[in-house]
């Protein structure tokens, strides 16, 4: 219980704080406090697939439909995260390129990662048998996973982008960031990293639920 | 500034609501597990 009083207390602390505290980047004003949430739920969606294919491969070697569940509830939110990054990120692409969306390699990157898990949920609703589904999906999520820091974090530092690339951490290795965001970002980084596990334990219940109450019917 | 008080406190409100709702659905889905 004492975690989640703890997620609710980092949450709101984001919140206020990312309103009250100076905008994090002075070049681009107020636009530039959705840095804390948008990076935050880049963050989370990563581990979220991260963690959908450890529980695929967990399913893979034990066989077990309750592995498949956690990484289905995994992928969901990884999406949900991904979909929330892509908005926020969008609406920061307004303000200060003009335009919601740019095909820029960023955004194209994350449009990519979108369809490659779209995909996913598609795959698994092709499928009527649950075991088949389960194996399939699984090897499914292990393959797309392998795209996922490629897409994050290989191409948009490659190719040229006009998204910023060293407001965390600049050329040199260092934090890029002065204390008074730090007070916000972190605290943001872990607050969201901690939603998205208990929600995770959420959804892996009732999928679970759901499942055995096909199988019973 | 003002601004900046009203979508915080849009933000506050929407976080509480969602956190009400996993609170309520975490308790439920516990609830059915035991069962």
């Amino acid at each position: 219980m004492w975690w989640k009083i703890l997620i609710f207390i980092l949450m709101c602390w984001v919140i206020v704080m990312a309103f009250l505290t100076p905008a994090p980047q002075q070049m681009i004003g107020e636009a530039s406090r959705i840095f804390y949430f948008h990076v935050p739920q880049a963050w989370v969606s990563v581990v979220a697939f991260l963690w959908s294919m450890i529980f695929s491969i967990k399913y893979l070697r034990r066989n077990e439909l309750a592995d498949d569940d956690a990484a289905l509830a995994a992928a969901q939110l990884g999406l949900v995260f991904c979909f929330l990054a892509t908005v926020t990120g969008s609406l920061f692409a307004k303000v200060t390129w003009q335009s919601f969306w740019n095909w820029d390699p960023r955004e194209t990157s994350i449009f990519i990662l979108l369809l490659i898990y779209g995909a996913y949920f598609a795959l698994r609703s092709a499928i009527e048998d649950p075991e088949r589904k389960a194996k399939l999906a699984a090897v499914y999520s292990i393959f797309a996973f392998i795209t996922v820091p490629f897409l994050i974090f290989v191409v948009p530092r490659v190719m040229p982008s006009l998204h910023p690339s060293d407001s965390i951490v600049d050329k040199s290795g260092k934090i890029a960031m002065s204390g008074d965001t730090m007070m916000v970002f972190f605290p943001s980084l872990i607050a969201f990293t901690m939603l998205f596990f208990w929600m995770f334990t959420v959804a892996r219940r009732v999928l679970g639920k759901e499942r055995r109450y096909l199988e019973e019917s | 500034m003002a601004s900046n008080y009203i979508v915080m406190a849009v933000t506050l409100i929407i976080w509480i609501a969602l956190f009400v709702y996993l609170m309520m659905l975490d308790t439920k889905t516990k609830k059915l597990e035991d069962k």
